[in-house]
């Protein structure tokens, strides 16, 4: 038949074109081949990101009254999430634990920090009832806010293995509660606490003369003299106010956080929680040690009110004889005849 | 020790006093965004779980 003749040289020509067009196709060299490089000019992420953020962030279009739902991505996040993952736990743990090893070693070297004439077993009043108590509510709520937030810090890691997840769950709820809600009364405690003990804590000469002498505090025997409060506890003093106060305010954005712009500041006032926390912990542990272990009589002036004479006398001369002057005891430095009443 | 107890029970008192002051301000998300342009109710137990 003519056609099919035909038909069959057609298909056959067409099938010698399409072998021929897939030689043309792999007889030359790969890179001729293609008319475009997928990865040279392909668009990379940080060109993208740098392109479409208007700020620091990459925003939609939204309708809603809530400007914050237009955030899509938040490069700076990044960042922040390696800090908090990354180095803030090794500024905690070196500050912490480092601290508490410091310790360890002073008590080792230097030892309890001893009376050299011993307790006379006269007393001097040196804290009233109301300043103890409003020292003993804000260091209560310390411990508790500083257990808490640790646990937000660490217990993931340190706490759930021990415990497990319900347990830690379960404690950490409570925990976050009372992390908030204390918060208000250390608040309170702080400003009282500043308000009552401002005057005593203003740095003058004298503790530039504590500070050249170490306290004391290393070498046995040597007490430079000292007011009501030493150089050492009046920078005790600064810490908790100044401390106290940045832990207040960024707290308060925490807790508060719609009174912030956008997550971008949330991000900056949790890294100073955080941070100061760890410092403010690592600080109040050497005032817990002072005050309790490394110095015998110390505790009395947080616990009874009343230090013995001797201590007062070794460790705060100025101020002994100050308080003796107002009893119209003898002082020790001038002797003179008490008139007879 | 007297003024260590009264203040743990002072700062225990404050806190739950804190602690009611601030859910009676707290509201649940959908009564807090409810305008009335948005048509936000209770989901009861829709999509978020027991309110």
């Amino acid at each position: 038949m003519p056609g099919s003749f035909s038909t069959f040289k057609l298909a056959g020509f067409k099938a010698l074109l399409a072998a021929f067009a897939l030689l043309l196709v792999f007889a030359q060299p790969a890179a001729a081949q293609l008319s475009f490089k997928p990865t040279a000019e392909a668009v990379h992420e940080d060109k993208l990101l740098n392109a479409l953020k208007e700020g620091d962030k990459i925003t939609g279009r939204i309708s809603i009254p809530d400007k914050n739902a237009a955030n899509l991505i938040q490069p700076a996040g990044r960042d922040w999430r390696d800090f908090h993952r990354g180095k803030l736990p090794w500024i905690g743990g070196i500050a912490i634990l480092g601290m508490l090893a410091l310790l360890a070693v002073f008590l080792m070297v230097r030892g309890r920090i001893r009376l050299h004439k011993g307790f006379s077993g006269r007393t001097i009043l040196r804290f009233a009832g109301f300043e103890r108590f409003i020292h003993w509510l804000t260091a209560s709520c310390f411990i508790i806010l500083a257990l808490s937030g640790l646990n937000v810090s660490f217990g993931r890691t340190l706490i759930l293995p021990l415990f497990g997840a319900d347990a830690f769950a379960a404690m950490s709820h409570y925990a976050k509660l009372a992390h908030n809600y204390l918060a208000f009364p250390f608040m309170l405690g702080l400003v009282i606490m500043f308000l009552i003990w401002i005057k005593d804590n203003i740095p003058g000469k004298v503790d530039v003369e504590w500070i050249k002498q170490g306290g004391g505090i290393l070498a046995n025997g040597k007490h430079p003299p000292a007011r009501r409060f030493n150089a050492g506890q009046k920078g005790i003093f600064w810490i908790v106010i100044v401390g106290g106060a940045l832990m207040s305010v960024s707290g308060w954005f925490l807790i508060f956080p719609y009174l912030l712009g956008s997550v971008t500041e949330l991000q900056v006032w949790t890294i100073v929680h955080a941070v100061i926390a760890m410092l403010f912990i690592a600080a109040m542990l050497a005032h817990i040690y002072i005050g309790s272990v490394g110095m015998e009589g110390a505790f009395d002036a947080m616990g009874t009110g009343e230090v013995d004479v001797n201590w007062a006398k070794e460790h705060h001369s100025l101020w002994a004889e100050e308080q003796q002057k107002k009893a119209g005891a003898p002082s020790d430095r001038t002797p003179h005849a008490v008139p007879a009443e | 020790m007297k003024s260590f107890v009264a203040a743990v029970a002072f700062a225990v008192v404050a806190a739950f006093g804190v602690a009611m002051v601030l859910n009676s301000y707290q509201e649940a998300s959908w009564a807090a965004f409810t305008t009335s342009g948005a048509r936000v109710g209770d989901p009861g137990t829709n999509l978020t779980g027991p309110t």
